[in-house]
């Protein structure tokens, strides 16, 4: 048994450094190209392995198999390709990664978006029925964090009314539905509830895949406005 | 009165086994001595080039690495190159990145240089010069003996440092600025010193020198 231990540390020993792109570029491990020969740019990486990043190990995602992969890929680039390479650049999105279970500090999400890293990372199996719209709705987020100062957070919060009031973050509230509201009264969903950030990305995913009721009252109507323009500030060709 | 014996066919064979091993093990002694023993060391003076102007011959311990440069895809990177190029900063400046077939990186001028060499701070130096701008956005395939600028993880921070990949490295597309490619002696960057469990090499091999074909 020692032998076996002596053998197995020092092939660990003597094993060569790697080089590992993906890390050095992306700070993710154990990803793996799936593409990169897409019309738009974007690169798309998926799990080897299961991988933990971010602060305190927080944030944990794990390997799918090949025929869901290959499924949901075709869904995710469809959606995806909808965004020009120009705009993609502007709120600095270059990779995509997919995996499946993904959760940040034990609480599922379907992505997450580091446009630091120029990065989303993409829960595939998040939320079937919606997936699509979500896909938009992460990709918001992106957005945001590239342009906080267009996306502003209190100019949006005055467009509800006055005795309303966002919880402190996503993840501090039960408001988590994300069935489209018939009768929205300010907000699309009730996800949209939770945060300001996370309202406007609900409109925006409503934007961009579809799904607004055929009469919206004025509160979100002025909401889906300051989204389009300010889309049109980032990138003037950009379509809806 | 001593008795002869006569070797068996055995004892014979592994004698013979015994001195073949002893000249085997010399003979390899003398041949991993000598790292360039099967690298091909090319001379620019007897290869004719399409733009003498911009190839560049860096001189390493196992012979002449011949870069073409390319102005017209990353004009300020090349411009930045072939001005410490000129000025032979680059001579006796240490590769102290090197990853086994995949990357080798040099060009810290303030804390690589031989004689001077800070460990602590090696890859984090600067030329003097002040960063340039990254230039990304052309086309470019990064293919085996791709050169390019080496920068933070920042985009706008390229300076004197710079990288040669020994493998193909598509993501790299976009992420860095090339600035020309080995198009003669890439063995001879095979050979360069790396250490197996770091990219950081202590002790490391150094750039002989760095001239343009043409002054």
């Amino acid at each position: 048994m020692k032998l076996i231990k002596l053998i197995l540390s020092s092939l660990l020993i003597f094993s060569q450094t790697q080089a590992n792109t993906i890390y050095d570029l992306i700070k993710i491990p154990n990803l793996e190209i799936y593409n990169l020969e897409t019309k738009n740019k974007l690169r798309y990486l998926y799990a080897k392995q299961p991988f933990t990043i971010g602060v305190d190990n927080n944030i944990n995602c794990f390997k799918s198999l090949k025929k869901d992969l290959d499924e949901k890929y075709l869904i995710i680039e469809k959606n995806l390709n909808r965004y020009s390479q120009n705009f993609l650049k502007k709120i600095n999105l270059k990779y995509i990664v997919l995996c499946e279970d993904l959760s940040i500090s034990g609480i599922n999400t379907a992505g997450i978006p580091d446009n630091i890293m120029k990065t989303l990372i993409l829960d595939i199996k998040f939320n079937q029925k919606y997936f699509e719209r979500v896909i938009h709705h992460e990709v918001f987020h992106i957005i945001h964090d590239s342009y906080k100062d267009i996306f502003d957070e209190k100019v949006w919060s005055k467009f509800n009314i006055e005795a309303f009031k966002y919880a402190e973050c996503s993840t501090c509230t039960k408001k988590v539905g994300l069935d489209t509201n018939l009768n929205p009264n300010g907000f699309i969903t009730e996800y949209s509830q939770s945060t300001a950030s996370e309202d406007m990305a609900e409109v925006f995913s409503h934007l961009m895949y579809g799904g607004f009721p055929e009469n919206v009252d004025p509160i979100l109507e002025k909401k889906i406005n300051f989204i389009k323009s300010n889309l049109l500030k980032i990138d003037k060709n950009f379509l809806l | 009165m001593i008795k002869k014996i006569k070797a068996s066919k055995s004892e014979k064979i592994i004698f013979i086994f015994l001195i073949s091993l002893a000249i085997f093990s010399l003979g390899s002694f003398f041949l991993i001595k000598n790292k360039c023993l099967f690298v091909k060391n090319y001379d620019p003076q007897k290869i004719s080039f399409d733009d003498p102007k911009n190839i560049a011959i860096l001189n390493v311990e196992c012979g002449n690495v011949i870069i073409e440069l390319y102005p017209d895809i990353s004009p300020k990177a090349v411009t930045r190159f072939k001005t410490l190029v000129s000025s032979r900063a680059y001579d006796d400046i240490a590769f102290h990145r090197v990853i086994k077939d995949s990357l080798v990186q040099a060009g810290d001028l303030e804390f690589g240089k031989k004689g001077n060499l800070d460990y602590g701070k090696i890859g984090t130096g600067k030329s003097g010069l002040g960063t340039i701008n990254s230039e990304i956005d052309a086309p470019f395939n990064f293919v085996r003996g791709s050169v390019g600028l080496a920068r933070t993880q920042k985009l706008n921070t390229e300076d004197s440092q710079f990288f040669i990949i020994l493998k193909d490295e598509p993501l790299y597309e976009t992420e860095f600025t090339p600035i020309g490619k080995v198009i003669y002696g890439i063995d001879a960057l095979e050979k360069i010193k790396y250490l197996n469990k770091s990219q950081y090499v202590l002790r490391p091999d150094f750039i002989i020198s760095l001239r343009m074909l043409v002054n």
